[in-house]
């Protein structure tokens, strides 16, 4: 019998709270210390409206990608085909809107269609995303594969369909309407619409996690698939949604990205499937599944977009900022094996 | 058999956390001997094994090894010392031949760099004829028969001139003439002054084979001694700690019927299985590992489903396809392996409590959080989960709070039908008996009790009524009033009658 199993230890009391919770204090502090290095160097830049406003609509596209990839790495896989569903849904949101309503010296023709042709492009760019993950995660459940290696052939699909609609160049000049869901004000407000997306994005996947039946199957799944098994659950069902529900994130992006460059091409936003996957790692998701917890990978998101923001304030270049990602990718992962270690450790002394 | 000591272990304390695995045990092992190590799941015998070979290091006792005095242990150092350990699952390689295994460890020992395949061939040819096997060398390991795997480890054992072999539940898996054979090697061993430690709590093969025995029992020393000083009654009692025979499960005998399987068959696991289950009883399921009885509890459960046959639960004809089939007919299962199929070790005792019923939790449109605390605290109570609060990860746990985790999440389906494989492996002695309780209670209520096991005391002490399974087909199914070597006997191929005659 292992000592493991063996040991008989009492819990932590009460529920894991933000203060209890070690990668949410990390990257508090974290974000402290960019503050704090930015009041030094740059605060007359940093620290205005203005730059909080390029902020905002920055980081939402990225932020729901990154909710979508948490899902599934609580569930125990991956999703690297996120940024090929991004691409591909923006080129047939985008193609719609070009299509439907019609500008000739900069004026629209047809200006009936805007918002039917808005909406339908909304839609469809949703529908597909879910499509594209139901299908990753079909073959993930089924054929029981890697999610690794079927989201990474599923990027190279999705992003392969999408250049050959477009044919390689980028799909450009989208109508007003479109351009405005993120780039515009909440009419009336000086509340960016990408901003209000974001949230109500981000309350609804929180609800997901944490109060419906199939946010609980996703932790269940995630942390021991086998035992999902025997408990009952579905666990097929469970995979095919958990990538529809990643896939639908990602069919959202799209929408953002392609109205935020008022421009649709197979190659956009290329870094951000590692950005995401650092984001939900640093976020506290252990890469083993079945643990994470959505605000560690919305404040995870927050602090990106302030590191990325200074990197760019300071006039550093974009490689400067790839490898100080990198950096905190694996200064992230050797701090969740310590802390597993260390919380084992207590563990064993408490008892 | 000479006098002369071998190994001598005195007052071997190891604790892992707060749990004492071994409360200081002594063990004499002379040279040449067979020597039986025998205790119930989970007294210590592995960590002992584990501590005489360097794998652990004891937190108090002494070691002496051949009269000398051995301390911080490393496993080489017990190899170099003659110590060899053969483990359940033998640590074979099986893409590699037969002739590969018995010989690369001992290259790889001596630091060989080039491979010299014409040398591995005679050592294994040497190792083979000493044991007195005959397996093809070029044969890949993984087309073996068990007991020819456990062969071959033997070989592989023997050739760094061994002094004690130890082997860790040897039989298990293994046929009656298997266990004959291998009982003919160990004794071969032994004529070449091989002294083996064999871990084994079978009775009537402990009889057979062993010179001495050292019993253990809650991962403390009970008795040791020549095996003329055994009878019956005292193995059972120094094994359990208390007379056996005096608790069985006696039910009211009861008409009203729960469970009929007809037939039952599924190519290659098992055929034609056939039994019922009243009201009260609780149904023993038991034979050889790879006799089918694991497999009719997950057809019956549909993990594996069977291909024909007929199950009828509460008067109501069944058809089982699949986990959901069963669920929906109430069924409940425990798994064999509560680790890696029962149980969701990271998340709270509560999430594993409520993992097979949550969908009941749904309340306009979310989950009742409140609900589902309250009804784990009432489980918590109701069948004594030793914890704080519905919380802490089921991982803190010790196996028997775990294990009657798993139970709970199937009591809070409210089954009709509950089968358990293995339900108190790992268990210590005080939570086995609360188990078999709460079983005893169930079957009581008019649960339906299938308990899978080849623990035979257990089966002994608490099913009123017997299916024993051998290559996959029923043996014999039989009303408790057995002793544990007839069913012993049952299980390795002896007849109904022969049994009953005795």
């Amino acid at each position: 019998m292992s000592a493991k199993e063996n040991r008989l230890t009492a819990g932590r009391k009460g529920l894991p709270g933000i203060g209890q919770d070690t990668h949410v204090l990390t990257i508090i502090g974290l974000m402290i210390l960019v503050c704090i290095i930015m009041l030094l160097l740059r605060p007359e830049a940093y620290f205005t409206g203005l730059n909080l406003r390029s902020m905002i609509f920055q980081f939402p596209e990225y932020g729901i990608l990154a909710l979508g990839m948490m899902a599934c790495m609580i569930a125990g896989g991956i999703d690297l085909s996120l940024v090929g569903i991004m691409n591909f849904t923006g080129v047939l949101a985008a193609l719609i809107v070009k299509n439907m309503v019609i500008i000739e010296n900069g004026e629209v023709t047809n200006p009936a269609m805007v918002v039917p042709a808005v909406v339908l492009a909304c839609a469809v760019a949703i529908a597909v995303g879910a499509a594209c993950g139901a299908f990753n995660g079909f073959i993930i459940g089924y054929f029981q594969l890697p999610a690794m290696l079927v989201t990474l052939c599923g990027l190279q699909l999705y992003t392969g369909l999408a250049y050959g609609i477009t044919g390689g160049p980028a799909i450009n000049g989208m109508c007003d309407a479109f351009k405005n869901i993120a780039n515009g004000n909440v009419p009336g407000t000086p509340i960016p619409w990408v901003l209000v997306i974001f949230i109500a994005v981000l309350a609804v996947v929180v609800f997901i996690m944490k109060c419906t039946v199939f946010g609980h199957e996703i932790y269940f799944l995630g942390s021991n698939a086998k035992a999902a098994m025997y408990s009952g659950i579905n666990t097929l069902k469970v995979t095919i949604m958990t990538y529809m529900f990643s896939g639908i994130l990602g069919g959202i992006s799209g929408i953002l990205i392609t109205s935020h460059l008022n421009s649709a091409k197979s190659s956009n936003g290329s870094t951000y499937t590692l950005l995401s996957l650092l984001i939900v790692v640093l976020g506290g998701v252990h890469p083993d599944g079945g643990k994470g917890r959505v605000v560690g990978v919305v404040l995870a998101v927050l602090l990106l977009q302030m590191i990325a923001n200074a990197f760019g304030l300071m006039h550093m270049s974009d490689n400067a900022k790839t490898f100080a990602n990198g950096c905190l990718l694996i200064a992230a992962l050797v701090l969740s094996v310590v802390l597993d270690k260390r919380a084992a450790k207590k563990a064993a002394a408490a008892s | 058999m000479s006098e002369e000591v071998f190994l001598k272990l005195e007052g071997i304390k190891k604790s892992f956390g707060g749990v004492h695995a071994l409360k200081g045990v002594d063990l004499e092992i002379r040279k040449g001997e067979i020597h039986c190590l025998a205790g119930e799941n989970g007294c210590g015998k592995s960590t002992l094994i584990k501590a005489i070979s360097g794998v652990h290091n004891a937190d108090e006792g002494s070691i002496w090894i051949d009269g000398e005095k051995v301390e911080k242990m490393k496993p080489m150092d017990a190899i170099n010392r003659g110590i060899q350990v053969i483990y359940q699952d033998f640590a074979v390689f099986p893409n590699l031949t037969v002739a590969e295994n018995i010989a690369l460890n001992g290259e790889l020992k001596n630091k060989v760099k080039f491979v010299n395949w014409k040398q591995i061939h005679e050592t294994a040819a040497k190792a083979m004829e000493q044991v007195g096997a005959n397996i093809d060398p070029d044969v890949k390991l993984e087309r073996l028969s068990v007991a020819n795997k456990q062969m071959v480890a033997i070989c592989r054992a023997i050739i760094n001139d061994a002094k004690l072999l130890i082997l860790d539940e040897p039989t298990t898996a293994l046929t009656a003439r298997e266990v004959d054979k291998l009982w003919d090697i160990v004794r071969g061993l032994k004529k070449k002054g091989i002294a083996v430690m064999i871990v084994n709590h079978k009775l009537d093969e402990i009889y057979r084979i062993a010179d001495r025995l050292t019993i253990l029992r809650n991962g403390a020393y009970v008795s040791s001694g020549p095996i003329s000083e055994y009878d019956q009654a005292r193995f059972t009692r120094d094994m359990t700690g208390h007379d056996v025979s005096e608790d069985k499960y006696h039910p009211a005998a009861q008409e009203e019927e729960i469970l009929r399987v007809e037939h039952l068959t599924r190519k290659g696991a098992f055929e034609d299985v056939s039994f019922t289950l009243n009201k009260g009883d609780v149904l023993g399921l038991t034979g050889l590992l790879g006799s089918g009885r694991g497999e009719i509890g997950e057809a019956l459960f549909g993990i594996a489903p069977a291909d024909s046959g007929k199950v009828v639960l509460n008067g109501k004809e069944i058809t089982i396809k699949s986990v959901a089939d069963a669920m929906a007919n109430d069924i409940g299962y425990v798994p064999e392996d509560r680790l890696t199929q029962g149980l969701f070790m990271e998340r709270s005792i509560q999430d594993n409590t409520i993992a097979s019923s949550i969908r009941r939790y749904m309340k306009g449109g979310r989950l009742d959080e409140q609900a589902m605390e309250d009804v784990t605290r009432h489980w918590i109570d109701e069948i004594g989960i030793v914890a704080p609060s519905p919380k802490p990860a089921v991982r803190t746990l010790s196996g028997g709070n775990a294990q009657k985790v798993v139970i709970a999440k199937w009591l809070n389906t409210e089954p009709k039908l509950f089968i358990l494989d293995g339900p108190t492996v790992g268990v210590d002695v005080g939570a086995k008996a609360e188990i078999h309780a709460i079983l005893h209670n169930l079957a009581q209520k008019g649960i339906g009790i299938i308990v899978i096991s080849d623990d035979l005391p257990e089966l002994v002490q608490n099913c009123n009524k017997i299916v024993v399974m051998r290559d996959g087909k029923v043996a014999a199914a039989i009303d408790n009033n057995i002793d544990e070597i007839s069913l012993s006997n049952l299980l390795i191929g002896a007849n109904e009658e022969e049994v009953e005659q005795k």
